[in-house]
């Protein structure tokens, strides 16, 4: 199963020079790996290790969370909005799952 | 007194004053509530290769955290550093008692020196924010989290 990920621009259309941040919100447990279930045996630890976010191909940011990064987390940048473009979000789990999304930047 | 060792007298005394400025911002971070120097130590070395000692405490970092949160599973956190885009090379953030005292890091490449997200804090301990510059600097930020409800588990 995909991982589904979320991305808002704030503000939504920003004029060209100004400053936008990046909401991204993607939907995992992050389990840490110390925590135990109802009959005390440990949860393995299933979280993020890896979220690469790129414009328009070029790698802009690179988040690399331990398992100390909360379930469902944020991870938010802000950026100069210089040009329009496309940002692509990927990440990837400790289980080999995936997920992607591409939001497009647009000026006013 | 000759220029030549007027100028060297001076560039001491100036060496002498910074170095004093840094060791008492040093001592007013220090003291902080829930601090576990030993275990952040052991992250540090993972991850930087480096000691407590080489942190700068520095006003140029500025840390957003609460200073008392209600669950520890969602602590939000804000990490600006006051510094031109191009110096800073990455963002890392530890916990003194996590148990994997580092938290994240994000490579910065192109964006502004601000990062946001929601960590895990195990107990109350202070949480530091280090930014990497490309010069190789390592300035600090740290605040203490006071945490009712754990949130590694």
């Amino acid at each position: 199963m995909a991982i589904n990920i979320l991305v808002r621009f704030n503000p939504a259309r920003p004029k060209a020079g100004d400053e936008v941040r990046v909401q991204i919100v993607v939907q995992h447990p992050m389990e840490p790996g110390t925590r135990r279930d109802a009959s005390g045996k440990l949860i393995p630890a299933d979280h993020i290790n890896e979220v690469n976010v790129t414009m328009d191909g070029q790698l802009i940011a690179q988040v690399k969370p331990g398992p100390g990064t909360s379930a469902n987390p944020l991870f938010a940048f802000k950026m100069k909005a210089n040009k329009a473009g496309q940002l692509k979000v990927t990440c990837k789990d400790l289980n080999g799952q995936t997920g992607e999304r591409t939001a497009d930047l647009t000026l006013a | 007194m000759d220029r030549r060792t007027f100028l060297k007298a001076s560039a001491g005394a100036v060496a002498g004053t910074v170095l004093a400025n840094q060791l008492t911002s040093a001592l007013a971070q220090g003291g902080l509530e829930g601090e576990d120097i030993a275990n952040l130590e052991k992250g540090l070395r993972q991850v930087l290769g480096k000691s407590f000692k080489d942190l700068t405490p520095s006003q140029q970092v500025k840390l957003v955290a609460p200073t008392i949160a209600e669950s520890g599973a969602n602590v939000p956190v804000e990490i600006e550093a006051s510094l031109p885009a191009d110096q800073v090379k990455a963002i890392h953030c530890f916990c003194d008692k996590n148990a994997n005292p580092l938290l994240f890091t994000v490579v910065l490449n192109g964006v502004l020196p601000y990062y946001a997200t929601r960590v895990r804090v195990a107990e109350t301990a202070p949480v530091r924010a280090v930014v990497e510059t490309k010069d190789g600097r390592l300035l600090m930020a740290s605040q203490s989290v006071r945490v009712t409800v754990g949130g590694c588990g």
